[in-house]
């Protein structure tokens, strides 16, 4: 039986020495960076001092955004030992337009109180202009390559206990209104030894995590970061914007390391399924890989049969597809499909589902969604109506769950958490129901747009579209709506007819160039056409209603 | 590799990734208005990084919009 550390630093302290284990990076360059967990703590401890000495007490937030993954971790890792809070921050503004993104970093670093960010020399010029901001005023800025060298100051470490702050995660939220959900140390290691432990992943010692998923995210960060660190498993991480340009070294890297766990949003299973070609085929070899985890966006069954089908020839056996449900208020994970069992998926009436109730059905056109498993063990789950009462198996509701994993708010922020966290249980936002005490997610609550698993907050997207010219302000909707199982972004805007095609281009190019999304459709509506608040807002799900049910009075 | 060769690439790439026909695209389109998204842009440089043999750092990639400014940053790259 494994005997869990009680915070991320003391499992830090008791990982093992030697050269054989630990954690292999491969660069933005494409070059390899292993370090040994001895050497990964060394340099912990090393940037732990650093960062005391530009005066950061315990319990203070460090704002990190670095694009290297190497000097991510260090730097994340450097600030626990130091019993300091680090804030990761997305950290690449590739496509975004600048402006919009350093609005982003400027609400993110207010919001959490940072007084220190960690940058690195690629991203430095962006930190520059952050600095000029009102929001950013007397922000001191450490640059991970080059202010860690040399001998360490003195410091004396502080004691850390499973009640402290562990890390700030902030992908909640609009860019207005950033929430950073408060993870705990205690959040932090009942989550991960669920997830890795006996009731879900169960960790062997042969196992090597392999992941390209960004390290500003609760999947990659404590997927493969911090949970490997607190249940002593080794992995190879590459940077996602390596694995966007080649899709397929995913895969080659688990058949180099003979990689046993990875993980992904359903978009990336797609895209490898139409990427790799016959030839690649050959030299794959996916028979070590016993979890091919997917979660963080809607899940498509069509999506992960043909992925295995695709991968059969490489070894690639389907019990290893292991469809899951989470969310970084809970840490990470809130259910897991059985490892190493067939996934189940249930086919239900689409007209029913429509109206809540997720009747099983035979029909061609049934809808298929995927389960999602059930909670661990210490914790549980509640699909609830909108008054909060509990609902039988087959009845669609909101999503609840409680329990150990499950954080206790957003940092500073009453009133988001009054919202989210409500008598003891976590208010998902998102709609699912049981069956056979399966969870099977359909839908959502919440406003969000989840697009190749990054989250978009339409009141982001509405903000930015309702300052082009032609459009007003205050009359725009951004919704998404499933298209063949796939998750799809929609922009509805009143403006002229005259207008309206070349605002449907300048819509697209702009929410595209700020968003890096593409819109599936942007319907250009009369004035008025839009239903509207009290207050004259726009309202999505009253426009995306009558959008869906193809009664939105549209130019054309 | 000449413009017109590289122009050719980026016709023939394109059309793989975003499955539509490119093949008549000129320079001063616009990427995001050819239905390319932020992914389907890292994807076409990764092609181009490899039939090239060159890497481009992500930060150089900001603000660029034109399929142009693209083969630009690329043909520096290559030369």
């Amino acid at each position: 039986m494994f005997d869990s550390p009680a915070t991320l630093v003391e499992a830090l302290d008791r990982l093992p020495g030697g050269e054989a284990r630990g954690f292999r990076f491969l660069t933005t360059e494409r070059t390899e960076r292993y370090y040994p967990w001895e050497a990964l703590r060394e340099e912990a401890y090393r940037r732990a001092a650093v960062l005391a000495a530009t005066g950061l007490e315990k319990g203070d937030t460090v704002a990190l955004v670095c694009p290297e993954n190497h000097e991510f971790v260090l730097t994340f890792l450097g600030a626990s030992v130091g019993g300091f809070v680090p804030v990761p921050i997305f950290p690449g503004a590739t496509f975004k337009a600048s402006e919009h993104y350093v609005d982003t970093l400027e609400h993110i670093v207010k919001a959490a109180r940072a007084r220190v960010l960690v940058c690195h020399s690629k991203n430095v010029e962006v930190i520059e202009a952050l600095r000029r901001r009102e929001g950013a005023a007397g922000l001191t800025v450490l640059v991970a390559d080059r202010d860690f060298q040399g001998a360490p100051p003195p410091f004396s470490r502080p004691t850390i206990t499973p009640d402290d702050l562990c890390f700030l995660q902030f992908t909640s939220g609009s860019t207005n209104r950033p929430k950073g959900v408060a993870i705990r140390h205690r959040n932090l290691v009942a989550n991960t030894t669920s997830f890795l432990g006996p009731s879900g992943l169960a960790r062997t010692e042969e196992d090597v995590g392999v992941s390209w998923l960004p390290l500003f995210h609760d999947m990659g960060l404590i997927g493969f970061v911090l949970g490997t660190l607190i249940v002593e498993l080794p992995v190879v991480l590459f940077q996602t914007s390596t694995f966007v340009r080649m899709p397929r070294l995913w895969l080659e890297l688990i058949t180099k390391h003979r990689g046993t766990i990875t993980y992904a949003p359903n978009f990336a299973y797609d895209l490898l399924t139409k990427r790799v070609t016959e030839k690649d085929l050959a030299a794959l070899d996916l028979s070590s890989l016993r979890v091919a985890g997917c979660g963080a966006e809607p899940i498509r069954a069509r999506t992960l049969r043909d992925f295995a089908a695709k991968f059969a020839r490489c070894g690639f056996d389907p019990r290893a597809l292991l469809p899951s449900y989470g969310m970084a208020e809970s840490c990470l994970a809130i259910t897991f499909h059985q490892r190493g069992t067939e996934m189940v998926v249930d086919r239900v009436d689409p007209a029913e589902l429509q109206r809540g109730r997720a009747a099983p059905s035979d029909a061609p056109d049934a809808t298929e969604l995927v389960s999602c498993g059930v909670p661990f063990p210490g914790h549980e789950l509640a699909i609830v109506d909108e008054a909060g009462r509990p609902l039988p198996e087959r009845v669609v509701g909101q999503i609840l769950s409680r329990g150990p994993s499950v954080n206790d708010g957003y940092f500073e922020n009453p009133e988001a958490t009054a919202e989210s966290f409500r008598g003891g249980w976590l208010h998902s936002g998102d709609l699912g129901y049981r069956a056979d005490g399966n969870l099977y997610v359909c839908g959502r609550v919440k406003d969000l747009i989840i697009v190749n698993g990054a989250n978009h907050y339409p009141q982001d997207i509405e903000w930015v579209v309702g300052d082009l010219e032609g459009v007003r302000r205050g009359n725009v909707a951004a919704f998404s709506v499933m298209r063949d199982g796939l998750e799809q972004l929609v922009i509805a805007a009143e403006g002229n007819s005259s207008d309206a095609e070349h605002l449907r281009v300048e819509i697209a190019r702009l929410v595209s160039e700020t968003f890096g999304l593409t819109p599936a459709d942007v319907a250009i509506c009369p004035v008025g056409a839009l239903p509207k608040t009290s207050s004259g807002k726009a309202q999505r799900a009253k426009t995306k209603a009558l959008y869906e049910a193809r009664e939105l009075e549209q130019h054309r | 590799m000449t413009r017109q060769e590289l122009i050719g690439l980026f016709r023939t790439m394109a059309t793989e990734i975003a499955e539509k026909d490119f093949s008549k695209v000129s320079e001063d389109a616009k990427i995001a208005e050819l239905g390319i998204d932020s992914l389907g842009m890292l994807e076409l440089v990764g092609r181009m990084e490899q039939e090239l043999g060159v890497q481009i750092p992500d930060e150089r990639l900001v603000g660029i919009q034109s399929v142009k400014q693209l083969l630009d940053l690329v043909q520096a790259e290559a030369e």
